[in-house]
């Protein structure tokens, strides 16, 4: 990479000497294989691989910004001239502070693997084809869709303050859709696996769990409208996490349209609730010593006890409230890393049981008007639950309400969870949701 | 460009594929992003990408590289046969292409001004008038304006080993306007924008009337608005919501690559009734400049008309050569890929229900409902194809109370099952519009897209409100 940095501290040069007061530069490099199974059957291999080199410059707070494709020294230079052109023509923002400063940190360990960068794809071949294997195990006439994928990406961040950061990375990925029929009859399921490192790659059995669910949503019925509880599954109760995480963007909440404005310091959930997002956790899809201005990363408890405790900053948005900076600049916006939940006391099975009248989601994700927290969603994956039994698929549901009186009405977080690089996915429920059926 | 993508078909057949294509292009885009009364950021960008695809021994492979030389395209010709290879292990029944006859020729959008020729200054002060407006329309309870600017500039030339050799030079503007208002704790927020294969010409004919002053009357309506109700209502549709309904509910349906997948609902259907015969439904791709327009797919295949259902009987489908192949119908130029570095997939372009005749309005459609909504601005939308299930978010509307538009509501789902949703398709109005230009998702690329009809009614949706009915 020795290379790059070069190009990227020569580009960062040229943008100061073309009259930005600050610039920073990122020039990389990756290389992706893909592989889609259509039918139980390979539609398309597919590799792409490339090198890019992008240019923030800045001149009284207003940002220019250039790219350009390929890791070239004169097209780097060329952009750069270009991003310090606009930020002269950029209104001044005299909110704008600093760039990030240079702050040496240790690198989290499992972000790159050198199995997982010599993936073949005869290798996603493999995984694919043991999907469909594993999925029909369970159904032979199961229809299966999904794909592989993995790839590694290495890129060098440089600013004019004296910042230099490198990241190296890799994936590997592999997801499945199962559709059975029977007649007009249609029950769906998917599921996935990702990973870092080897180590945490296993989808083996993963066609046959999203199998054994899509038989269970055939007969899905419409259910008439109600009040109820509502248990989010592991597979729906992240979105939760990431809408609190999405509207403590600092930047949404000093621009006024997050409806957590205002609400740090506040009670904002029932008091099961605790977060915290942690970018140092091994292996984690979203970890990294340093955020995507080259700010050092830092754990955040985002909510306590049911209390907001912390907005995310960049550069940025720490320079205009005067807070120091969290490091979740994704340079120009802000992003949560991996945002993970306090887990509770009584397993997910024993929650289900004590859960008289509900419906359980499979899968899903609740996305609130990030505005105002107003929350309209259709239940995609969702089982009855009567008299604390999972009793039969539903269809044609939604549910509706606000987002803060949904969190304020969490009354139980599973002891119990799935686990992912990154994530930690827990049951969760909610009680008194207005759920609208075509029943 | 010719001579290397020339080259790569002809050393692809060299080596074996049964068929071959190759897409150079080169593209650049500018940006101006006006938020709070500052142009804060402003952003030039340029790409090129060589996509490289094969068809061998019943399998296919793709390649992309951002080196667009001699040695780029035989790295890449090498990645895609290798890739193929791979696929050959077991190959699904798509690997053929449909007849082509060849097409050599050069089409270009000639904007009346070229947005590259207009300074960055001259956009922003634009963009100022436009947030200038809505300011002062929305008065003190404004809290964020935001003014968002792009065109972009592409010139792609496409080879085939059938002789396909094709030149296409595009432009896109985009404007949007949005805004987010407060009072008394509640906060709304709106969006509009004006999108089309033109120049900067597109910014000078938008007025502040139809773009920013027309965000922050429907945000500063929203402020008044009530909380929808939870159930089951009769649903009028705007042509906007019409036309996301169309989109998301029928047209991703009709693709006839997930029909090949298993994952559509009207697999087996076609010349069947699959809805209402009030409604017929087309993807039609060449309408001039409209967002979502184009005169060849990204396999070289003219743009047409595709009737989807007529009458509501199921007509067809949309698709690629590949697809066309398995089917045994003419490609009917649905094969598009987001830019040269991307596979082409099966799309959509411009979609709509078509408008009754005779003379059908609003109001002839709600004055016989004693209980419903009228759902006005359509927000987003999606589709479980293989479910038939289909979600439309709505940002305003209006309850319909004894015939008559009653009080506004905000931010409210509708969802519906598929089939039964088209059958129940009661009214079609005979207005029409078709102004809903959008970026479409599907298998990791963005698609422009539009879409719209006319007013049209179903009998019965589920309606994911956040009250108990009053």
């Amino acid at each position: 990479m020795a290379d790059v940095e070069a190009i990227a501290k020569q580009a960062c040069a040229e943008a100061v000497a073309a009259g930005a007061e600050s610039a920073d530069v990122v020039v990389g490099r990756g290389k992706n294989l893909s592989l889609d199974i259509e039918r139980g059957r390979i539609k398309s291999s597919d590799a792409s691989w490339g090198s890019w080199c992008s240019v923030r410059a800045v001149v009284k707070g207003g940002i220019g910004w250039a790219s350009a494709p390929g890791a070239d020294a004169e097209a780097a230079r060329t952009a750069a001239r270009q991003a310090a052109e606009l930020a002269a023509l950029a209104e001044p923002d005299p909110a704008f502070v600093s760039l990030p400063r240079p702050e040496e940190r240790p690198e989290v360990e499992g972000l790159y693997d050198e199995r997982v960068a010599e993936l073949t794809i005869d290798d996603l071949v493999g995984m694919c084809l043991s999907n469909v294997e594993s999925a029909r195990s369970v159904e032979p006439s199961v229809i299966v869709t999904g794909g592989a994928y993995c790839g590694r990406s290495e890129s060098v961040l440089v600013n004019s303050l004296g910042v230099c950061v490198h990241w190296r990375s890799t994936y590997v990925s592999t997801s499945i859709d199962a559709v059975v029929r029977r007649g007009d009859d249609v029950g769906t399921f998917y599921d996935y696996d990702s990973a870092r490192v080897m180590e945490d790659f296993d989808p083996n059995g993963l066609g046959a769990r999203a199998t054994q669910v899509a038989v269970g949503f055939l007969g899905a019925r419409k259910i008439p409208s109600g009040t109820m509880a509502l248990v989010f599954g592991p597979l729906a109760s992240g979105s939760i996490g990431q809408a609190i995480a999405s509207a403590a963007s600092a930047e949404e909440v000093q621009r006024n349209r997050s409806f957590l404005a205002g609400k740090r310091g506040e009670r904002i959930a029932s008091d099961l609730v605790t977060l915290v997002d942690d970018p140092f956790i091994p292996r984690g899809m979203s970890s990294g010593a340093y955020d995507g201005e080259g700010a050092p990363r830092t754990k955040l408890t985002l909510v306590e006890r049911g209390i907001l405790k912390a907005y995310y900053h960049n550069s940025y948005t720490a320079g205009k409230a005067g807070e120091p900076n969290t490091g979740h600049g994704t340079r120009g916006g802000v992003s949560p890393t991996n945002v993970i939940p306090e887990l509770g006391d009584r397993t997910a099975a024993e929650i289900i049981a004590d859960t008289a009248n509900g419906l359980y989601l499979n899968a899903g994700w609740a996305s609130p008007n990030m505005v105002n927290g107003d929350l309209s969603v259709t239940v995609d994956f969702g089982t009855r639950i009567e008299d604390g039994q999972l009793t039969y698929p539903v269809k044609n549901t939604m549910f509706g309400g606000n987002f803060l009186d949904l969190l304020r009405n969490i009354d139980a977080i599973s002891s119990d969870c799935r686990r992912e690089p990154g994530q930690v996915l827990p049951t969760l429920r909610v009680r008194d949701v207005l759920v609208a059926g075509g029943g | 460009m010719k001579d290397l993508v020339r080259w790569v078909c002809d050393e692809a057949k060299r080596r074996g594929a049964a068929f071959a294509d190759a897409r150079a292009g080169e593209s650049t885009a500018s940006g101006v992003f006006l938020q709070d009364g500052r142009s804060e950021r402003l952003s030039q960008s340029t790409s090129r990408r060589l996509g490289v695809r094969v068809m061998k021994e019943g399998a296919w492979g793709f390649a992309t590289t951002e080196d667009v030389t001699r040695a780029g395209a035989e790295a890449a010709l090498d990645a895609a046969l290798a890739m193929a290879r791979a696929s050959e292990k077991l190959p699904c029944d798509l690997a053929d292409i449909a007849p082509v006859d060849p097409v050599i020729d050069t089409v270009a959008i000639e904007p009346q001004e070229d947005p590259r020729s207009v300074s960055a200054a001259e956009k922003m002060r634009s963009l100022q008038a436009f947030e200038r407006a809505m300011l002062e329309r929305a008065g003190d309870v404004a809290v964020n304006t935001i003014v968002n600017y792009s065109d972009t500039s592409v010139a792609e030339t496409l080879a085939n080993t059938r002789g396909t050799l094709l030149e296409v030079r595009t432009v896109r503007t985009w404007l949007g306007a949005g805004i987010t208002v407060q009072r008394e704790g509640l906060r709304q927020r709106a969006f509009e924008r004006r999108a089309a294969q033109r120049g900067y010409e597109l910014v000078r004919e938008t007025t502040p009337e139809e773009l920013s002053i027309r965000a922050a009357d429907v945000a500063l309506s929203l402020l008044g608005a009530a909380l929808p109700p939870s159930g089951k209502f009769p649903v009028v549709f705007s042509p906007g919501v019409t036309g996301l309904f169309t989109h998301e509910a029928i047209g991703h349906n009709a693709e006839a690559d997930l029909v090949l997948a298993g994952t559509s609902i009207i697999e087996g259907k076609i010349g069947e009734k699959i809805g209402s015969e009030l409604v017929t439904i087309i993807d039609e791709s060449d309408l001039g400049t409209t967002w979502g327009s184009y005169q060849y797919d990204s396999e070289g295949t003219p743009a047409q008309r595709r009737v989807i259902i007529e009458n509501g009987v199921l007509r067809g489908l949309m698709h690629s050569l590949t697809t066309a192949s398995h089917f045994g119908v003419p490609a009917n130029g649905s094969g598009r890929a987001q830019d040269c570095g991307c596979r082409p997939q099966v799309r959509m372009s411009n979609t709509y229900i078509q408008p009754a005749e005779g003379n059908i309005q609003l109001e002839d459609m709600i004055r016989d409902i004693d209980l419903g909504l009228y759902a006005k601005g359509g927000h987003s939308g999606y589709v479980m194809c293989e479910k038939g299930q289909f979600t439309c978010h709505v940002g305003e509307g209006r309850m319909i109370r004894n015939g008559q538009l009653a009080e506004p509501v905000r931010d409210v789902a509708v969802n519906g099952m598929t089939l039964e949703a088209l059958h129940n398709i009661d009214r079609v109005a005979s207005d029409f519009s078709l102004d809903w230009p959008g970026m479409c998702g599907k298998g990791g690329q963005g698609m422009p897209n539009n879409c719209g009809g006319p007013h049209i009614r179903i009998k019965e949706l589920v309606v994911g409100g956040q009250t108990e009915l009053r």
